[in-house]
């Protein structure tokens, strides 16, 4: 591997891609080669500390299987290698010739976790519809969504980092913050030391619950009912925000009535949390509103009643008077800086968008189409036909349900390309792979939003015959016609320094500004000033935009799938996706000291369910579902851990695919997301070789 | 000058493990809890979590019984550290160690404990809830007072101060 590094000695301070938390490191050049990744002091997301995934980056970087050069696979399904220029000819001749036949739409577009959001997600978005495709997917149609929908359709915005550290009480649902935030561990510590609560609901116990003044384990899919039965409390004891209901809401009447019958007995017959706790809980709400944190994590977002349930904890934030304080729902302002999509100029609506008739509100409220729904239309089953895909760091044939059906989808296409690192399950299937760059590689504006604060990434080396995304775009898009117009930019930095144009900062700001620069100062409750973006300009606990959509106006409460269809064959609930510290869902599985820590899959099992079934500690078993099976190692934890019945797999693994048993057919009505959290499965123990 | 120690703010600890990996890194270079000396103990019966190291006692029990004199004191730092070299692997120092701070590595057959990584102890840097300290232990004593103000004044509206 050939680098050429920034500079040869010294610091590059930036910030890390490994997760999505995006720390800020310093990089340590010694000679050329990266020596050391170290904490930078200064920035409030990390506070001089890191995770051990920062370190690993080099790790990552100079991999001995990392993909260096364009790939072209030969007929007998291997690869050869390829130049460049050789790869982006056929791919745009390709893509073109589709785009003839097919129309442009036959050809979709994908941005996976690996290279992050913000402007990469930009520059996906954008030539797509210079392309003239609408078809936009991403790991977003099974994360984040269903989470920013669920609380957007109530009050506009969804801003997912509260400051903890101003609440007097915290309630976490289905999140353990250690492995999937770690900055929040200090956050909460810090909130703890003031005198703060912390209630843990979750349908496992994680250490962070040791510290829980409440911790509450109900049945996967069931947080709806207590969130129901939290706002039925505050109702009747009128301990709610009076003023907020009364001047920025709508559609209160409604949702005093529908909570009335969750008395804490239907809770706890619908949840599995004792009637006690339920009450327990909503007088420690009432005690603290207005500093009171809900946070949602992607628990609660893969079921087919997600939404309706991060709607119902969003409208009892509300009632808590959390709406626009730190704490609480805080209404970011967004950056003010310049935006590559190109939704406003070019419209694509009436291109049949893939998912947008069935999931209308995705499209409209993310302008992202379905991904589940997108293997029926490479199938065959869609509309018509979806023929090409031009992925970037996207590993679907791992992470997106019903692995046999992707499998098959993705195989049958007429062209697949895959810009990513390393040769992932995905990329085997590809009729191109291309190398992608690192976070190390690149230079991007970075915003948290919870500081509104906006930081640059910079680059700290290149290595020969890799180019970014932003230069994969426009060297397609020029070949394609549409350079001139919409990839004008010669490099990364120019488009970086076209996006600060209106804002007042440029680029040499930020560089002397490794610690990021506050865009507009926060400020709270300003929804008393200004009206919020709803279609009411309000609070909305009921949607009359959901209403006209055919769907319920309230977020009424759905017993999850695993227990409205009760089945002998498949007497057990896997829910998957718990994180594990040091992979990032499918990523970092290659990295040795990690798999010391991480050695293999394993489905988490209650000891007294192994005992029925007769099965030990690290003995094999057979999971079975309606889709697919997968035999895995099983793990005994402690009997407090999971509840009885309730199993556990990861779900990033690359050889121990747990989506082979997912569904990819039950999706909650709003979001499309799939059920990847209640799926019902049996257990056949596998006898030993 | 005081010495500086590694401590542990036990109630900030919510046993992300990054502060075992990091320091077995450094003792091999993989991710081994058993090569750490620095452990997360977690007791899901008690639903606690104990996080320990070595305190580099003044009257370090281990130093003291070591009949080779393997194990001194780190002029610099003033940390208790095993000279490999002369460690003859007798295992004295183990039981000597009342809080099982210092372990046996069963390889390279010597005695291996926490040698504050020569001043700049990687476990303190990965520790992104705050809860482990390279400084004075009388800081420790520092943070618990302020926090004890802080809970004994309330602020408004049921908010902790």
């Amino acid at each position: 591997m050939n680098t050429r590094p920034t500079i040869e000695n010294g610091v590059i301070p930036t910030l890390c891609r490994m997760c999505d938390t995006r720390c800020a490191v310093n990089v340590h050049l010694k000679e050329g080669v990266i020596s050391d990744i170290t904490p930078f002091g200064g920035h409030p997301v990390n506070h001089g500390r890191m995770c051990p995934r920062a370190t690993a980056a080099i790790d990552q970087f100079y991999h001995p299987r990392r993909i260096t050069t364009p790939l072209k696979r030969r007929p007998d399904g291997s690869f050869e290698k390829i130049s460049r220029e050789q790869a982006l000819d056929e791919i745009a001749d390709k893509m073109a010739a589709i785009r003839e036949a097919h129309g442009a739409r036959a050809v979709g577009f994908w941005k996976g976790e690996g290279v992050g959001f913000a402007q990469q997600e930009q520059y996906v978005r954008r030539f797509a519809h210079a392309f003239g495709s609408p078809n936009y997917f991403s790991n977003d149609s099974a994360c984040y969504n269903g989470r920013y929908l669920g609380h957007s359709l109530v009050f506009g915005f969804w801003n997912p980092f509260p400051r903890f550290t101003e609440a007097g009480l915290i309630l976490l649902f289905g999140t353990n913050p250690p492995m999937c935030h770690p900055p929040f561990m200090r956050e909460f510590a810090d909130a703890r030391a003031r005198g703060a609560k912390l209630v843990v609901i979750d349908p496992r116990l994680n250490p962070v619950a040791c510290y829980a003044d409440i911790f509450a384990q109900p049945y996967p899919g069931t947080d709806g009912a207590l969130g129901w039965g939290l706002i039925r409390h505050l109702i009747e004891s009128r301990s709610y925000d009076h003023e907020l209901v009364e001047r920025y809401s709508v559609g209160f009447g409604r949702l005093a009535r529908y909570a009335r019958r969750f008395t804490p007995e239907v809770v706890e017959q619908e949840s599995g949390i004792y009637k006690d706790v339920v009450v327990e809980i909503a007088e420690m709400i009432i005690k603290y509103s207005p500093h009171v944190s809900i946070f949602t994590g992607a628990g609660l977002e893969h079921h087919e009643n997600g939404v309706n349930n991060i709607r119902t904890l969003a409208s009892l934030g509300c009632l808590c008077g959390a709406l626009d304080r730190g704490s609480g729902f805080f209404w970011p302002e967004a950056f003010p800086g310049r935006r590559l999509e190109l939704y406003e100029d070019l419209h694509l609506e009436d291109q049949g968008p893939i998912g947008a008739h069935r999931f209308p509100v995705l499209y409209e409220k993310r302008r992202e189409c379905h991904s589940m729904t997108a293997m029926d239309y490479m199938l065959g089953d869609g509309d018509y036909r979806l023929r090409g895909l031009i992925m970037t760091a996207a590993n679907p044939a791992v992470t997106n349900p019903n692995t046999a059906k992707v499998e098959k989808a993705l195989a049958g296409l007429d062209l697949l390309v895959v810009n990513d690192f390393f040769m992932t399950p995905t990329a085997r299937l590809a009729h191109y792979i291309l190398p992608a760059a690192t976070f190390l590689e690149r230079s991007e504006l970075h915003c948290h939003i919870k500081y509104q604060m906006v930081t640059l990434a910079r680059k700290v080396l290149e290595v020969s015959g890799i180019r970014d995304d932003y230069m994969l775009w426009h060297d397609l898009a020029h070949r394609l016609g549409f350079g001139r117009q919409y990839f004008p930019w010669k490099s990364e930095e120019e488009v970086t320094r076209w996006i600060l144009e209106p804002t007042g900062i440029c680029l040499e700001d930020l560089l002397a500004h490794p610690e990021g620069i506050v865009y507009k100062p926060v400020r709270y409750l300003k929804y008393r000033q200004r009206p919020l973006p709803t279609p009411s300009g309000k609070i909305e606990f009921a949607s009359a935009y959901l209403g006209k959509m055919g769907l319920a106006e309230i977020p009424e409460y759905t017993p999850p799938y695993h227990r409205r269809r009760r089945s002998d064959a498949y007497p057990f609930v896997l829910t998957t996706g718990a994180r594990m510290s040091l992979f990032y869902h499918s990523r970092h599985q290659n990295i040795p000291r990690f798999r010391t820590v991480h050695p293999a899959a394993v489905v988490e099992m209650h000891p007294q369910d192994a005992a029925e079934l007769g099965v030990r500690d690290a003995q094999r078993v057979r999971i079975v579902s309606r889709a697919g099976s997968l035999e895995i190692a099983v793990h005994i934890v402690h009997p407090s851990e999971l509840r009885r019945g309730v199993v556990e797999v990861y779900h990033g693994w690359e050889k121990w695919r747990v989506n082979q048993v997912t569904c990819d057919d039950v999706n909650d009505p709003i979001s499309g997301f799939p059920l990847l959290k209640g799926v019902p499965v049996r257990i056949e123990p596998v006898p030993d070789p | 000058m005081p010495m500086k120690v590694i401590f542990v703010e036990l109630d900030r600890c919510l046993a992300c493990r990054s502060c075992e990996r990091v320091c077995s890194f450094q003792e091999t270079g993989g991710f081994k809890r058993e090569n750490a000396n620095i452990w997360v103990n977690v007791d899901l019966d008690r639903r606690s979590i104990f996080t320990m190291t070595c305190l580099q006692c003044e009257t370090a029990l281990c130093l003291e019984i070591c009949p080779v004199e393997a194990i001194r004191r780190d002029p610099r730092t003033r940390a208790v550290v095993v000279d490999e070299a002369r460690c003859v692997g007798c295992r004295m120092c183990v039981p000597a160690c009342p809080f099982g701070n210092i372990h046996f590595e069963n390889r390279r057959h010597v005695a291996v404990k926490c040698d504050l990584c020569g001043g700049n102890p990687q476990c303190v840097k990965n520790c992104m809830a705050g809860a482990l300290h390279y400084a004075d232990i009388n800081e420790l004593a520092e943070i618990k007072r302020r926090r004890m103000n802080g809970l004994l004044v309330q602020g408004e509206e049921g908010r902790p101060g």
